[in-house]
């Protein structure tokens, strides 16, 4: 019998790789199902719904004011977006008119709440990149401050329940502005010294520049919407294209960059918003005009005429949006919620196609996704 | 100037008790095993106990080291958790004892409490001995240091090697074996990365880590770890990070030398005292590259890829838990305090006083105060107390901790390297500038008269 000499090829597979639901990285429930070869990722399938709590469904079956206050833990880091989204939906159908006061109020909160969510995305953005133990404290000590205010205000840390249909629900004391102008006055040299930790630390540069690059192109085709569209160039910003409440009273920059964002781009966007928020913060507490706070009556049995109306607000992660019926009772008849954290959440297969194992927490760290968000 | 001034006291008074006692300890074993119960059988049976006390003063270094281990890695860990903890303006543990002091003792406690779990598939044997194995060199690896880091006590005369550094390297070069093995035995995918970014890195940083030392040793002219100790001996201008005797003629002029002194050490001139800014600058460089090589070397943050906790879940140590898991642990914290070690012998000049002697002799006060010590009954009669070996000790905790802290102040601010970076890092920039220096230090120490 003849030798014949085998050619032996060394074949090498892929490997897939469950990241997730239980990750120190997925922040939550996110499964992602990779598909590595060698330390590169080929493939990404989100895995979702480990969160899914029928947050729409308990809107249908429970009334107008038991679903308000239920309603901050669609998003648990902006609780104040969510109310406000609900609130003027339901405005809308029931032509109640809020009281200036009240708007202003929204919107100061509303900003400190902006604030508080990219003060803990700066922390965990940190952990992600690697530096679990050292710089991510320092935006806590600043969100406790927050925190406190928002404590003294509506009487929840976080759960606020303060904006409600119609207004909002308690009126702050002077000593609480000035509390808060204090706040204001020293947050600006927090801020500084974050970056001057973080902005231009060669390892943070090395890990997020020319990463994940979002081109203008997949961000429009994914429905990409808040600080990730608007580091790319795109100045989609609902205060400023689609003003509501007293945004068009005031002035603040919409943040954008010139170019197609990467990870470093959407730290900065954020890092500037919150700039942006204390201009925002400090213009309200100027011009809040005195008056009344609630437009409607609070109570158990609250009802809200028939229609359906939809809002949308700018919340720290996009475009939030709400869309009510309602039938004339008691409860709404359907519920419907457009969530940022699930759009932005889309462009994770294509922003990961190609890149390394590590670069999967710095570009998913930096679309700011809440889960609870995504799976409502 | 100090909003956490309380802090940092509770901190310092923590750090000052437990080295207090770790030393005390550590130091009362080898003076019972080795000095008092040698000098008490010695008066007793006279001559029929010789054997007895060699055997025993062979033992005590070996004891004293099994000792010390367990309890610095307990202190060790105590004080990251509360130096991190003062950095990122958190408490940090503060409740087991006062200040917190038997946290790790019940954390230690704990995991060996806990259930040992091999997971389903993994390698039952390689599984069991991957943490032996991370132990193991981290201990014997130590052992030359100790001569070293004692001022050459009598105790510790027996474990000096001619090739001192040599051997050391040798052993710290082993335990990326156990991380493989670890990574490979526990049947998970997170660990397996693990491992295999722990083998690479490890070879990586080995070349600049190791050129690093043989600048050092260049300039010593030999490898004998008690020997470059002795050679730095004599103020801070001595030490290896500066210069590596390239400075002593300078010190040699200001102890009184003069112009003379200088022209002895400087004998070509101008070209000598280039040569000598050379050296200086380019030893600075090499310490820096240890403690780079050092920090991929032994895990820590920023090139901590093999654990890497946000990405791998804390990899080749995933499957872990219990006893297995406390070895790992122990050793990787014994690995920092080596590695400190070794920085401190061959960069700091081991248990040597930064101020020299011609300034601190003309202190009023401190010759009296030694002279005190030495003739002083614990010293004299029980040898408690060796006057050499007792200031150099002092140093060196305090430089080896210095370190430490460094490394955790490190651990504190930096995010972590990607792999390729990490790869980029090592061969494109490390290893181009130790051979640069090395080279530079070939060269550069013919013209001037240095240690070696």
């Amino acid at each position: 019998m003849a030798t014949e000499i085998q050619e032996i090829d060394l074949k090498t597979d892929e490997m897939i790789i469950n990241m997730g639901p239980q990750h120190p990285a997925t922040h939550g429930v996110l499964r992602l199902l990779l598909t590595l070869d060698g330390e590169t990722v080929k493939h990404t399938e989100p895995v979702l719904g480990h969160l899914h709590r029928g947050q729409e469904w308990q809107g249908q079956n429970r009334t107008w004011f038991q679903y308000q206050a239920l309603i901050d833990r669609v998003d648990y880091l902006s609780g104040m977006f969510t109310s406000w989204a609900m609130a003027r939906a339901c405005e809308e159908i029931d032509g109640t008119v809020v009281p200036p006061r009240a708007e202003y109020l929204r919107v100061m909160v509303s900003e400190m709440n902006r604030i508080t969510s990219h003060l803990l995305w700066l922390g965990t953005y940190l952990i992600d990149l690697g530096a679990m133990f050292g710089f991510p404290f320092y935006p806590f000590r600043e969100r406790e401050k927050l925190f406190d205010l928002f404590e003294e205000i509506a009487g929840q840390r976080m759960m606020f329940n303060y904006i409600r249909i119609g207004g909002v629900v308690r009126d702050p004391k002077p000593e609480w502005l000035d509390k808060l102008k204090r706040f204001l006055d020293e947050f600006p040299d927090r801020i500084d010294e974050y970056e001057t930790i973080v902005t231009q630390n060669p390892i943070f540069l090395k890990r997020t520049k020319d990463v994940g690059i979002l081109t203008q192109a997949v961000a429009k085709d994914y429905g990409v919407t808040g600080p990730c569209i608007r580091s790319s160039g795109i100045p989609l910003d609902l205060r400023r294209t689609k003003p509501y409440s007293v945004y068009p009273e005031l002035k603040f920059d919409v943040i954008t960059f010139d170019k197609e964002g990467d990870t470093w781009d959407r730290y900065m966007a954020r890092i500037l918003e919150m700039r942006q928020s204390i201009e925002i913060i400090r213009q309200c507490i100027d011009k809040l005009p005195s008056g009344d706070i609630m437009g409607k009556k609070q109570m158990a049995g609250m009802r809200i005429k028939a229609g359906e109306g939809f809002s949308a607000v700018e919340s720290p992660r996009g475009i939030l949006g709400c869309y009510v019926i309602s039938g004339g009772g008691e409860k709404a008849l359907r519920f419907r919620w457009r969530n940022p954290s699930f759009c932005n959440l889309a462009i994770l297969p294509e922003l990961l196609k190609g890149c390394p194992l590590s670069d999967i927490m710095a570009i998913f760290g930096s679309i700011d996704v809440i889960l609870p968000d995504v799976d409502r | 100037m100090f909003s956490n001034g309380d802090e940092i006291f509770k901190i310092s008074r923590l750090t000052i008790v437990w080295l207090a006692g770790i030393f005390t300890i550590v130091w009362m074993v080898c003076w019972g095993l080795g000095i008092a119960l040698p000098m008490l059988l010695t008066s007793q049976l006279g001559d029929k106990a010789a054997l007895t006390n060699e055997i025993l003063r062979a033992a005590t270094p070996v004891i004293a080291i099994l000792v010390f281990i367990p309890i610095n890695a307990m202190f060790m860990v105590l004080i990251e958790r509360r130096a991190l903890a003062l950095w990122t303006v958190r408490k940090g543990p503060n409740r087991v004892g006062p200040d917190g002091n038997f946290q790790t003792a019940a954390d230690a406690v704990k995991l060996l409490l806990k259930e040992d779990i091999t997971p389903t598939g993994a390698d039952a044997v390689m599984h069991t001995f991957a943490p032996i194995l991370f132990f193991a060199p981290s201990v014997f690896g130590a052992v030359p240091l100790l001569a070293a880091v004692t001022n050459n006590h009598p105790l510790f005369h027996v474990l000096n090697l001619p090739t001192g550094i040599f051997f050391v390297l040798a052993a710290g070069a082993l335990p990326v074996v156990a991380l493989v093995m670890a990574g490979w035995a526990s049947n998970n995918k997170y660990s397996l990365v693990g491992g295999l970014r722990s083998a690479a890195q490890a070879i990586s940083y080995e070349i600049p880590l190791v050129l690093s030392l043989i600048t050092v040793c260049l300039m010593a002219g030999t490898l004998d770890l008690v020997k470059i100790t002795e050679q730095q001996a004599g103020g801070i201008l001595n030490w290896n990070l500066l210069g590596g005797g390239a400075l002593t003629g300078l010190n040699n002029a200001l102890a009184g030398g003069g112009a003379k002194a200088l022209a002895t050490s400087y004998f070509m001139g101008p070209i000598s005292y280039v040569c000598a800014g050379l050296l200086v600058i380019s030893l600075i460089i090499s310490f820096w590259l240890y403690l780079t090589g050092a920090c991929a070397e032994i895990n820590r943050i920023p090139f901590d890829l093999p654990e890497a906790e946000s990405e791998l879940v804390s990899g080749y140590n995933t499957e872990y838990s219990g006893m297995k898991f406390a070895i790992f642990f122990l050793a990787e914290f014994t690995n920092l305090f080596v590695v400190s070690s070794i920085t401190t012998v061959m960069f700091l000049g081991g248990g040597d006083n930064p101020i020299p002697p011609y300034i601190l002799n003309n202190i009023p006060g401190i010759p009296q105060m030694v002279a005190a010590i030495r003739d002083s009954y614990f010293c004299s009669t029980l040898h408690i107390i060796n006057p050499e070996t007792f200031f150099a000790t002092l140093w060196v905790i305090a430089k080896v901790y210095g370190l430490v802290i460094f490394a955790v102040l490190i651990r504190g601010t930096l995010p972590r390297f990607r792999i390729d970076q990490l790869m980029a890092f090592g061969w494109k920039r490390l290893i181009p500038l130790s051979l640069i220096v090395f080279i530079i230090v070939v060269f550069a120490r013919e013209f001037v008269i240095c240690h070696g």
